[in-house]
């Protein structure tokens, strides 16, 4: 079954910079994979703990957030707020059973098509390697 | 004619009916307008004579605690079948409550911590004869049966037990408001709060005036539920949240995770300084909200 193992990657992305990132590496055509299911959101600090716990009980075995690298952030601060949201959720899926390497932040700004790419491919490898979210509903 | 009530303990600590009692003179009142049918800590009636009642012949239902053993599941469905009104009697009953952050453990660890590698323990074994069989974990009773009213708190305080009681014989269905803890009590805040540092409980003295999250504490009043009459955070305790999220959120210690992130000063404060000044993160947000947040429980791998 590991064999065939495809993760689900939930991405939620910042408008002003990740998404135009992932904008970027779409018409410079690179590829990245297919896992990563982006969400956009206005700015990285508007990410709820609740988006990222849901994401967790509905079966994502991953969840990238990314944002602005610091100082950039188009609303001044979202960013440095969902650092510290981040950094405690990660506390706490640990303590609730799920890997905290499942949840993973990113500074990746408009321009860095190919960073967006190297990020997804390394967090997916990261996730094949620590296989199906305990959570994940036996389909 | 009296009104039938029955109060039924599941697994709990006894502390809300003894808030039951802190009504005083009031229940002078109250009592002789009542019929109780069954109350274990009160009356001498057993469990086979609420099982003789006919189904729906209790007026009002009051449940505490949570079900953590076959036999509180078997009394709570009991008290549903039994009652026309069934009321969720405390936070545990409501939303699970401290005990069940048990649900971080694996209940065989639990059970052989308890029985087996307590220090006041000597040839210890874990109990399996004349006990009822403990459940996998601790799910709200909503999960279960149907409610008709909720009334948190740990334990719920004596006005709102009151108010509730004296229109439930009114005939009225007693509603519970629906703000924060932060919108009803009167402590002063800035319109802007920034955190340089997050302190706990016990370090140095509150000012007696101001807001308790602008002084660095971790205050779960903006996540909470009013209704408690603020007796913590009065007397410059920070709240708990004991009466669980308010309006509009599913998932109280997130709400509060994400309240905290965003008010602290992110030069002084960095998010490592931040996982260790909270040091418990469950047991700090979702201390008495653990079995209905969005994740309930912990997942364990298997061996």
């Amino acid at each position: 079954m590991d064999g065939d193992f495809e993760p689900k990657i939930l991405g939620i992305f910042c408008n002003w910079c990740s998404y135009a990132g992932a904008d970027m590496a779409g018409t410079s055509r690179m590829q990245y994979p297919p896992n990563v299911r982006i969400v956009r959101v206005l700015c990285s600090g508007r990410v709820d703990p609740q988006f990222v716990l849901k994401a967790f009980e509905l079966g994502a075995d991953g969840v990238l957030v990314a944002g602005c690298h610091p100082g950039d952030c188009h609303y001044v601060k979202g960013n440095y707020r969902a650092e510290r949201r981040i950094a405690l959720l990660k506390e706490m899926i640990k303590q609730l059973g799920i890997e905290p390497e499942r949840l993973m932040l990113k500074w990746i700004s408009a321009s860095e098509g190919a960073e967006l790419v190297k990020t997804t491919e390394e967090f997916l490898t990261v996730i094949k390697e620590l296989g199906p979210s305990p959570l994940r509903k036996k389909s | 004619m009296p009104v039938k009530v029955m109060f039924v303990q599941l697994a709990s600590c006894w502390g809300c009916h003894q808030s039951l009692l802190d009504l005083h003179e009031t229940l002078a009142d109250v009592l002789p307008q009542l019929e109780i049918v069954f109350w274990h800590t009160v009356v001498d009636y057993k469990l086979h004579d609420v099982e003789k009642l006919p189904d729906g012949s209790v007026d009002v239902g009051f449940t505490e605690g949570f079900c953590r053993t076959e036999e509180d599941l078997h009394l709570l469905k009991l008290a549903r079948q039994k009652c026309k009104l069934l009321v969720s009697y405390g936070t545990c009953s409501t939303y699970g409550s401290i005990p069940s952050l048990l649900n971080l453990y694996p209940i065989e660890e639990a059970l052989s911590r308890k029985f087996k590698e307590a220090e006041s323990v000597v040839e210890g074994r874990i109990p399996d004869k004349h006990v009822p069989k403990m459940l996998e974990h601790v799910k709200p009773n909503r999960e279960y049966v149907k409610y008709d009213l909720f009334l948190p708190g740990c334990p719920p305080e004596p006005p709102l037990i009151a108010g509730v009681v004296t229109s439930l014989l009114k005939g009225e269905t007693p509603k519970l408001k629906d703000r924060t803890l932060c919108d009803e009590w009167p402590r002063v805040k800035s319109d802007v709060i920034v955190l340089k540092k997050v302190k706990r409980d016990f370090e140095g003295i509150p000012e007696p005036e101001k807001c308790l999250l602008e002084q660095g504490y971790i205050c779960m009043g903006p996540a909470t539920r009013e209704g408690c009459g603020a007796v913590c955070t009065s007397a410059g305790v920070p709240c708990k949240g004991c009466m669980g999220p308010g309006p509009n959120v599913m998932d109280q210690g997130a709400k509060m995770l994400s309240a905290l992130a965003s008010i602290v000063d992110y030069e002084s404060v960095s998010p490592e300084d931040l996982v260790k000044a909270v040091k418990d993160v469950v047991g700090t947000f979702s201390r008495f909200t653990l079995p209905s947040s969005i994740i309930p429980k912990a997942v364990f791998k298997k061996k």
